[in-house]
């Protein structure tokens, strides 16, 4: 069943919640550095199931209503994933929305000026991103669009999508294989459309 | 037949352009996407098509009849079944 025949009416994101060991460099950070409000915090005795720590959790604005919120647990031994590789601990990141080229360069100001400078600006296919890892060793970016992303964009999205489905379906994917079926599908979908383009 | 899919959007339109200056390469475009055909091989310098880094390296949206031999920040390569080593 495609999911366009089905009413898409979630609204974005309420809140992502992570574990934090270093409650003071996680408000010094996103509070005091970059400055995001503090909107909400749950303060709990821990009554659970189990031996569940009493714990604050609480939430900084991120825009839009959206929110950033962290646990901390109360006499629970600091624990880090010291294994996980580059690769992966780069792919895990939250990413911030800004608007403009000001607003991305005012948030790299007040990183630069803080114990956390920003580590990386890269300017990707159609955004702009400035990474750095929080007190708590989680990768952060704020990213601003370069350009609009169009409707073909989006028919591309899905013809990607369909194409990872069926590789990865199979034995061995690879970007190769990966490359070929997605031909097939354009081939596919759009047989006999095909108008000889030149430039001028 | 060799042949290089891009999507038909500004940053990536300038690969077809490149291409097409090979006289045997012919460009039509198939709904989204601009389709680059010819009996040999395609090579796109990447510094005549302008193209940054992110953008150079997320240019192509599909392969048929070959392969991509080469994809470096000189050219991108894209050989016919059968001339691979």
């Amino acid at each position: 069943m495609s999911t366009t025949e089905r009413a898409h009416v979630v609204r974005g994101v309420d809140h992502a919640a992570f574990p934090t060991f270093d409650p003071r460099g996680t408000i010094t950070f996103y509070r005091d550095v970059l400055g995001f409000p503090v909107v909400h915090a749950t303060c709990a005795l821990g009554w659970g199931p189990g031996e569940h720590p009493d714990f604050i959790h609480f939430f900084f604005d991120i825009g839009n209503g959206d929110r950033l919120a962290f646990f901390y647990y109360f006499g629970v031994e600091p624990y880090r994933d010291t294994a996980i590789p580059e690769l992966i601990h780069r792919a895990r990141h939250l990413a911030i929305h800004v608007d403009s080229e000001e607003h991305l360069q005012e948030y790299r100001r007040r990183l630069d000026a803080s114990d956390w400078p920003c580590e990386l600006q890269v300017r990707h296919e159609t955004v702009e991103s400035i990474y750095v890892t929080d007190p708590n060793g989680y990768l952060m970016e704020i990213t601003r669009p370069l350009r609009a992303i169009t409707v073909e964009d989006d028919i591309d999205a899905n013809v990607s999508v369909d194409a990872l489905m069926d590789v990865t379906g199979g034995d061995e994917p690879t970007l190769e294989k990966f490359f070929a079926r997605k031909a097939r599908l354009i081939a596919e979908r759009y047989a006999g459309e095909a108008e000889l383009v030149t430039f001028a | 037949m060799t042949t290089l899919y891009v999507l038909d959007v500004d940053d990536f339109r300038p690969l077809a352009e490149v291409a097409s200056k090979d006289p045997d390469a012919t460009v039509r475009r198939r709904g989204p996407y601009l389709e680059v055909e010819t009996v040999g091989e395609i090579r796109i310098e990447r510094g005549a098509t302008g193209c940054r880094n992110a953008v150079w390296y997320s240019s192509v949206a599909a392969v048929e009849g070959g392969r991509v031999s080469r994809w470096d920040k000189v050219e991108l390569v894209v050989e016919p079944w059968g001339d691979a080593p």
